[in-house]
């Protein structure tokens, strides 16, 4: 990594549900904010600029909400731009921030990402306001079938991801879903929503805000002298492609091979497997742990439903996937890729709670939006250098 | 639901209009004001920051918008009385105004507070306006829990002869005998309508135009060979420009190369309501990829890679190019009803259901 170091002192985050009527839209992004700047120990002034990320403007009807929501997130008199990359938004969010202090221009920033769900309608707003929408399940229905029969893979991995990431739902008190007696069968039995997808292999809808709060090598190193451990970005690496051309491969899109192999590289990782601790992965569905533990050569093709079934990716595994419950437990879309980014910081920071990973060091948080389309990572260490 | 221009030669220009009802969380400040409105009453809050600390925002606000400090959250009685701090003349209002008359725009300082905010006067004539005017609010005669129960302001001493709003005072009495809640009103209806015009491009005109003479168009870039359905003038493989000369006629039969069945959500205008198939068709001939088609008389399980397919082409008389915009790619609703089985023996699926749109 090139320019100043960049540290994650403050995490926060919303409780995610399918409607937060308690609270207004600002409100709920203070409450995320809010949570990053007590973690953070700051308070509204000391943040010198505020980087806003949100899914289409017709999901929640509000236009440019970064107009609207500027002084509610304190950055009247100060820099606040809006950054939109459809679900891999809130992941592209928290990377422009990190540039933001690489680049020496800011030394506190505060990066906010938010969906409020139930002012409208995904499906209605995905489909242009027409009838018969696909919904983003029905898009990516026939690429999962696709990988299941190129690798291979049983059918029960779908529902076997489904599960644990439900169960590793039930230890973080933050996640939507709560489904205490989820099962193999219960998955299995849900009705089918996009063929090959049942329900249950489904993401919900919610609502829900994300903040963090990064700051430069001194703000850091004050940070941890503090008690206050913080996260540092070895890597960030973002990519993008059309939705169609004729010979794309959508299974496995060249921008997430691209995105994930610069993202290695930058942060001198020659063995993701080996070397990365734990990872958040942007799963709304849950075929796509294995599509990207293969997508992004994490594991050999057709290997990636291996170690799934294997356990592996399991809290206590070798590779931990979203111990947090990830996108499959709380599905804020516009948050739901900085959720994966902060849950990675709080990993290495040891703030996980009941869902830390014991001894993570390095972890992996990743977004990917659109048809597939765009790619946002980023690798963050508990320790600088 | 889009409205095209002309279909005869092919649309120029389509207007759409998307509407939705969203559902606005109040929280619990302009919660607490709106629920006042029903009652006359228009209330502040008052600020807890350091610049900002002490004075009262109106309309009332969770937090200090010079600092992002949080408020106190109680809310304060101001007005009904204010003065006129700055405005702009609306001469020509449209049916999206407050009011169907000429009136103004203004900022508003109410007494009580020490923030002015934006609210429309009736005011008569422009002449009327100037800054420091006093002014009165004037409420729904009959409140709905909405922020427009604050109707509008008017000079103050003006008789009101608009049947549908009431004086401060009327406003508190009618609540009062109406038994009017005082809890903060949750969630407030936003209708939301957007209506815009599309210039179509040249090559979805050709597109439409060869729709509705019954012939799938494509178009081949001369570099990779590729086959875009519809033509779009470009190669986002090369990033070259193409043009008419290289549309392509293509073949109205193929091979289903993947597919989904969607369970449909209901939402605003969505008018499925039984699963439905969408399928990935592979032209014959050409590598031309078609995603997102419909099936005709294929029960949805019965849908599977390998099948052949051909087109169902509307007759000539019912078919218009309403649906064919420029980000619609391969949409062909208006002029193919689907896709049937021709009956032929299926083709491997090995050898296809990669080719996913
Ligand atoms: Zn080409």
């Amino acid at each position: 990594m090139s320019g100043e170091p960049c540290a994650i002192i403050g995490v926060g985050q919303t409780h995610h549900k399918s409607k937060r009527l308690d609270v207004s839209l600002a409100g709920l992004l203070r409450e995320a904010a809010s949570r990053a700047l007590t973690d953070a120990g700051l308070d509204w002034p000391d943040i010198d600029a505020v980087v806003l990320g949100t899914a289409p403007d017709a999901f929640e009807g509000v236009m440019m909400p970064e107009l609207y929501l500027a002084d509610a997130l304190g950055a009247a008199g100060k820099p606040i731009m809006r950054v939109h990359t459809a679900g891999s938004v809130g992941g592209s969010t928290g990377i422009v921030a990190a540039h933001l202090i690489h680049a020496r221009r800011h030394r506190r920033v505060l990066a906010v990402a938010f969906e409020k769900q139930s002012e409208g309608n995904a499906q209605w707003g995905l489909a242009g306001g027409k009838s018969g929408g696909m919904g983003a399940g029905g898009i990516f229905a026939p690429w999962i079938r696709s990988y299941i029969r190129r690798s291979g893979a049983p059918e029960h991995i779908g529902w076997q991801v489904a599960v644990k990431d439900r169960l590793n739902a039930l230890k973080n008190p933050y996640a939507h879903l709560k489904i205490a007696d989820i099962s193999v069968e219960k998955v299995r039995e849900s009705f089918m929503l996009w063929d090959p997808l049942h329900f249950l292999e489904s993401c919900p809808s919610s609502d829900g805000a994300c903040a963090v709060v990064l700051t430069d090598e001194a703000g850091g190193r004050d940070a941890a002298a503090r008690g206050n451990p913080p996260a540092w970005v070895a890597a960030t690496a973002m990519r993008s492609e059309p939705t169609s051309f004729p010979g794309r491969d959508p299974v496995r899109p060249q921008a997430g091979v691209d995105c994930a192999h610069d993202l290695y590289r930058a942060a001198g990782i020659t063995n993701p497997l080996a070397e990365i601790d734990v990872a958040e992965l942007y799963v709304p569905f849950s075929w796509y742990e294995p599509m990207w533990l293969e997508g992004h050569d994490i594991t050999g093709p057709g290997d990636g439903w291996k170690l799934v079934e294997s356990g592996e990716t399991e809290i206590g595994g070798s590779f931990p996937v979203n111990p947090s419950g990830g996108v499959l437990s709380s599905n804020p879309i516009g948050a739901s890729g900085m959720l994966r980014f902060a849950e990675a910081a709080l990993q290495v920071r040891g703030r996980a709670g009941e869902h830390q990973v014991d001894g993570a060091r390095t972890a992996l948080g990743h977004a990917y939006g659109g048809g597939a389309q765009y790619f946002a990572m980023w690798i963050v260490r508990s320790t600088l250098g | 639901m889009p409205v095209s221009a002309e279909t005869k030669y092919g649309p120029s220009v389509t207007t759409n209009t998307v509407e939705f009802p969203y559902r606005r969380s109040l929280g619990p400040v302009v919660g607490g004001f709106v629920a006042a409105l029903a009652r006359g009453q228009i209330t502040g809050v008052r600020s807890t920051g350091v610049r900002g600390g002490g004075r009262v925002l109106c309309p009332p606000l969770e937090y200090d918008p010079d600092t992002g400090a949080a408020t106190d959250g109680e809310l304060v009685d101001v007005g009904p009385e204010g003065t006129v701090r700055s405005w702009t003349w609306v001469a020509a209002p449209d049916a999206r105004h407050p009011l169907d008359r000429p009136f103004a725009f203004a900022l508003i300082q109410l007494d009580g507070a020490d923030t002015a905010m934006v609210h429309a006067v009736d005011a008569g004539g422009e002449d009327a306006l100037r800054a420091g005017l006093r002014v009165t609010a004037r409420f729904r005669a009959q409140p709905k829990g909405r922020t427009d129960d604050l109707a509008y302001f008017v000079p103050e001493g003006t008789e009101t002869t608009d049947p549908d709003v009431v004086d401060a005072a009327a406003a508190a009495a009618g609540a009062a005998a109406a038994g009017v809640s005082t809890e903060p009103v949750q969630t407030m209806e936003f209708w939301s309508s957007l209506t815009y015009k599309e210039a179509v491009s040249p090559a979805t005109a050709r597109y439409a135009r060869s729709m509705l003479a019954g012939t799938l168009l494509g178009q081949k870039c001369p570099t990779c060979a590729k086959v875009f359905v519809p033509p779009r003038d470009f190669c986002s493989i090369d990033g070259i420009r193409l043009d008419e000369g290289h549309d392509l006629a293509l073949p109205d039969r193929g091979v289903i190369t993947n597919f989904t069945i969607v369970t449909p959500v209901p939402y605003p205008g969505q008018k499925e309501t039984e699963p439905f198939v969408r399928v990935s068709v592979l032209l014959d001939d050409v590598e031309a990829l078609m995603g997102l088609q419909p099936v005709v008389d294929i029960p949805n399980e019965e849908v599977r890679v390998g099948m052949r397919v051909e087109a169902v082409w509307l007759p000539e008389s019912e078919r218009n190019a309403e649906e064919f915009g420029n980000r619609g790619w391969g949409s062909t609703t208006g002029a193919i009803s689907g896709w049937r089985a021709t009956g032929e023996p299926d083709l491997p699926v090995e050898r296809y259901i990669d080719r996913v749109f």
